[in-house]
């Protein structure tokens, strides 16, 4: 059975984020994903106090990345919070964002080599034994901790491109996907089951999991409203062939790159098109969510992330997908 | 962690039991939405989040921890529903009296 994720950016309060998370447990989530970038509020400080105010729910930061990051600070923070919150936490790990990166002056260069890199050191520092680790970007000499790990942290790596989709499936024991639209699962699981044949496992190893810009009102308008921000940023921040791939307007594409560049969130924003939100998100009516969540279903994919911005009201929407698209998928 | 709501857990005694839904639903949307979440101390967000946690915010408990807390964010948005939307003037008069 599906399971369904949600997830929070804590650029809020942080008290509203746990609301949310509160909220999220309460209605029936399996899993909660708080995103990491240096301009919100620290995900381990989030996830610390959510976890603090949740039972059950499963929790990690989604994604973080090991250039910002260092891995070892990561598998510090996860090792604690598995102590706060023991058989709750998951990582998710993927290369980061390159503008957000650029920001910060960090060089995220040798990307795959760094996930892959920040995943050894990760799994083998929580084995709570002196650590050797000489790969392509990081390297540590008996790094350990002075303190006893709870155990392995299920490891999820954020993947787009063919091969860091395959080695998630290779090595990863989840794969979140970031995309909405079964065109683009569809090849992200060919890839990934790549990997996961060349390790030897099988797909039933590997949550795959479809991270959706989701957006779900009454009124489908209201809906395609408030996931048009966030699909204007995935449209920028997406190459030609992905575009073309779902015959976009790239002259469109254009003009909402250029505008966003120059701060000008209006044109971005009223500049995306209905076949962009479609390519781009989950938007709609609850129905007409079931129905595109049906359709990635088919892909193969086992957890159902419903990602920012959820709707034009997250409390609201929250408990609309409770009510009428949860059910539609366990029951 | 036990909130110290005393004097809105009285204001809530004056609102009828059948439009504290209506009246929990609308407080939420306002405090959830507003952008003066600073000003919120930190021990009511504790007090918010426990009760988020253990019950409902449409008992009196419940809805005292809301009311303080919205009125503390958004008084002159609280206090206008309550006289407009809800018709409880007496309610709003003892907000603004206690947020006073």
């Amino acid at each position: 059975m599906v399971k369904f994720g949600v997830e929070f950016v804590p650029k809020e309060a942080f008290w509203k984020t746990v609301y949310y998370a509160i909220q999220s447990e309460k209605r029936g989530f399996d899993n909660l994903w708080i995103t990491d970038h240096y301009n919100n509020r620290n995900v381990y400080v989030t996830l610390t106090a959510t976890a603090m105010y949740t039972k059950k729910i499963i929790l990690g930061p989604g994604v973080t990345n090991p250039f910002l990051i260092n891995p070892i600070m990561t598998t510090q923070s996860l090792a604690s919070l598995d102590e706060l919150a023991p058989g709750r936490v998951v990582l998710g790990m993927g290369a980061g964002d390159t503008t957000t990166l650029a920001s910060t002056g960090v060089e995220a260069k040798k990307r795959l080599s760094a996930v892959v890199d920040a995943i050894a050191i990760f799994k083998a520092m929580l084995e709570g034994n002196s650590v050797n680790y000489k790969g392509n970007v990081f390297r540590v000499t008996g790094t350990r901790f002075n303190f006893k790990p709870r155990g392995q942290i299920p490891v999820y790596i954020g993947a787009q491109g063919p091969k860091m989709l395959a080695t998630a499936g290779k090595i990863g024991d989840g794969v979140l996907i970031n995309a909405s639209h079964p065109k683009d699962m569809n090849y992200a699981v060919g890839q990934i089951k790549k990997g996961v044949n060349e390790a030897g496992k099988n797909m039933s190893d590997v949550d795959v999991t479809a991270y959706t810009s989701f957006s779900v009102h009454k009124k489908p308008e209201k809906a395609s409203k408030a996931a048009s921000p966030v699909v204007a940023f995935i449209v920028a921040g997406s190459p030609n062939v992905i575009l073309e791939r779902h015959g976009l307007d790239l002259v469109k594409a254009d003009t909402i790159r250029g505008a966003l560049k120059n701060g000008d969130f209006g044109t971005a924003f009223s500049s995306v098109t209905p076949d962009m939100i479609e390519a781009f998100s989950i938007a709609g009516t609850p129905d007409m969510c079931n129905q595109k969540i049906t359709r990635l279903l088919k892909s193969g994919i086992t957890q159902f992330v419903v990602g920012s911005p959820i709707g034009p009201n997250v409390r609201k929407s929250i408990d609309l997908i409770s009510e009428q698209v949860i059910p539609h998928f366990k029951d | 962690m036990r909130c110290n709501v005393v004097v809105y857990k009285k204001i809530v005694k004056m609102i009828p039991v059948e439009k504290r839904g209506t009246l929990s639903d609308k407080l939420l949307n306002y405090l959830l939405k507003s952008k003066k979440e600073a000003k919120l101390p930190i021990s009511m967000a504790y007090c918010f989040l426990s009760q988020s946690q253990i019950g409902t915010f449409k008992d009196e408990v419940g809805l005292a921890v809301l009311l303080e807390a919205t009125a503390l964010l958004e008084p002159k948005k609280t206090t206008e529903f309550l006289e407009q939307e809800m018709q409880l003037a007496e309610v709003a008069k003892a907000i603004k009296k206690a947020v006073a």
